[in-house]
């Protein structure tokens, strides 16, 4: 097998066997779709999510929280964690780049994303027949915030030594992102200069597009261009900052 | 031609020089020692061996390479055993040896590796439940498994009750005749009399001895010491008029006695002439212990603020 797939697997198997944050990750956004699929109740546009329905304004932001979660919270703790233990240094004594490990980790946490993804979409749409109605745009929108996320992820695992206050950071940033997402306070029901940020925010451009794509429109590009940023602008940063010991 | 070679190598921390111009060189199935106090620049010497620090002067080749090209071929050629490293809790001893084993281009047989070091019963073991012992010979099997010819070893044996050592040291033992040359790093003296051709000691970043364990021993002037129980009463001072004879002293029932090479026999000789026999005798030659000392000077820097594990041992 080569070293690539040797070291994926044995991510994956130590992921099945350390679930942890993960299992939470996939299964409680899952269930929350599907519920919100089976009442019928929540596919009748409402002014409070600005005009649409109350299954169509969350399931973006369900779709973004296991993202949230994998990308902020469960990666920077495996990663602090590797250099803590002093892996990734016995990485750099093998023929073998750590950025091997590095790339197992982000290859795990898209692919169990994707699975995640095509729960909340598909089973709902199963239930209830609402799909995304421009299916292109909802993807290049999730390939945009999956990068924006990860690449969050990762500047945190570069800028925190200590896995503890890395994951105590991750835990910070993820409900802050949630917040600008939408859970508490719908992006349709805030404040004018309080959507601003939150236009400005990685999650809450990532559920505008999401949500314009769901419903059939072309996301304005003003959101691709945030996420873009984010994800280009994260990425700049933890390539700099980031160290394997 | 030898399989390293290093000369004026050259380290600097904040204007400091930590390795100030370490030369040696290593034959092909040597085990070599390097040893010297805690912060002396052990560590610091083989990571710029190794090719996990860049260094500040000098030449280095291991195996023909220049550790510093960060060349893959090189990588193939020597393994690496680190200070304090470990691997993930849940990952069992043959999935760690078996993932590793896939990054060589021509691996041993890990299966092999794992009997060799007496890790057949801890194959499906997790690495959190492995005993200290049982992690460090997992830690040379992952130095080895890609078949190098040059291994280091930093302090393999450090926070390892007695019996473990020793369990660590057989097999090194065992390595000998595999034909891999061995750079070993420690402050133990007990190991590298037992296991090393050669020991290079290094103090303050610079090379102060280099030989054989044997010949640093018997480098130093020391007394010979003997101890023993007089099996009838004796006055210290018939001891003390022999020639051969520098000092007695009396602790309980034992006496102990220091002097020239020949102090044993003239005792034994002087006392079996009264009718007393020595009982329970001792006699200790100069170790590599004493040259150790008697060459880094201070025994007191070991108490230094940093070096607190030293005071633990």
């Amino acid at each position: 097998m080569s070293a690539a797939g040797a070291m994926i697997k044995s991510e994956a198997r130590l992921l099945g066997r350390n679930p942890g944050v993960v299992a939470w990750a996939i299964v409680l956004p899952v269930a929350a779709a599907i519920v919100l699929a089976a009442i019928p109740g929540t596919r009748t546009p409402q002014d409070y999510f600005g005009g649409v329905s109350a299954f169509q304004a969350y399931q973006p932001i369900l779709v973004l929280f296991v993202l949230a979660i994998l990308a902020v919270q469960a990666l920077p703790d495996v990663l602090t964690r590797y250099r803590e233990m002093g892996v990734l240094k016995r990485l750099r004594t093998t023929p073998v780049s750590p950025g091997l490990l590095l790339f197992a980790q982000l290859a795990l946490m898209v692919g169990v994303s994707l699975v995640c993804l095509v729960l909340i979409v598909v089973i709902p749409g199963i239930i209830s027949g609402q799909w995304p109605k421009s299916p292109v745009a909802y993807l290049i929108s999730y390939l945009l915030v999956a990068w924006a996320m990860l690449g969050l992820g990762m500047v945190i695992s570069s800028l925190f030594r200590n896995a503890k206050v890395a994951a105590g950071f991750g835990t910070v940033l993820f409900f802050v992102l949630q917040f600008f997402a939408g859970l508490w306070v719908t992006r349709a029901s805030m404040p004018e200069w309080m959507r601003w940020i939150s236009n400005l925010t990685p999650s809450g451009a990532a559920t505008q597009s999401l949500m314009d794509a769901a419903s059939g429109q072309w996301p304005n590009l003003g959101y691709w261009a945030v996420l873009l940023a984010w994800g280009l602008g994260s990425s700049a940063v933890s390539i700099r900052l980031f160290r394997w010991e | 031609m030898s399989i390293i070679e290093v000369r004026g190598l050259r380290k600097f921390y904040g204007g400091r020089a930590v390795v100030d111009g370490v030369s040696f060189s290593v034959e092909k199935g040597e085990i070599f020692g390097i040893l010297g106090p805690n912060g002396a620049g052990k560590t610091t010497t083989v990571e710029c061996i190794g090719g996990l620090r860049s260094r500040d002067g000098g030449t280095i080749t291991v195996a023909g390479f220049d550790p510093a090209g960060e060349d893959k071929a090189l990588r193939e050629e020597l393994g690496i055993q680190l200070q304090e490293s470990t691997l993930p809790e849940k990952q069992t001893v043959a999935e760690a040896l078996q993932l590793y084993s896939s990054f060589y281009r021509d691996p041993r047989d890990w299966r092999e590796l794992l009997d060799r070091l007496g890790l057949q019963t801890q194959a499906n073991t997790y690495f959190g439940k492995l005993s200290g012992g049982q992690k460090q010979r997992l830690s040379v099997a992952l130095a080895l498994v890609g078949n190098p010819q040059v291994a280091i070893l930093d302090e393999l044996t450090t926070g390892l009750d007695p019996a473990a050592r020793r369990e660590v040291w057989g097999l090194l033992e065992d390595l000998k005749d595999t034909g891999v040359t061995l750079l070993l790093v420690s402050h133990f003296m007990e190991e590298a009399e037992r296991l090393c051709d050669r020991v290079a000691v290094i103090d303050h970043g610079k090379v102060i001895a280099l030989d054989t364990p044997e010949g640093l021993a018997s480098g130093v002037r020391a007394d010979q010491r003997m101890s023993f129980e007089p099996s009838g009463p004796i006055e210290p001072g018939v001891l003390e008029q022999l020639p051969d004879v520098h000092h007695v002293t009396t602790r309980d029932r034992r006496l102990i006695v220091t002097g020239t090479d020949n102090v044993a026999s003239a005792v034994i000789i002087a006392l079996h002439q009264r009718g007393v026999a020595c009982q329970r005798l001792r006699v200790d030659q100069p170790s590599l212990d004493d040259a150790f000392v008697a060459l880094t000077g201070n025994v007191d820097r070991e108490l230094e603020p940093g070096a607190a594990d030293a005071l633990s041992r």
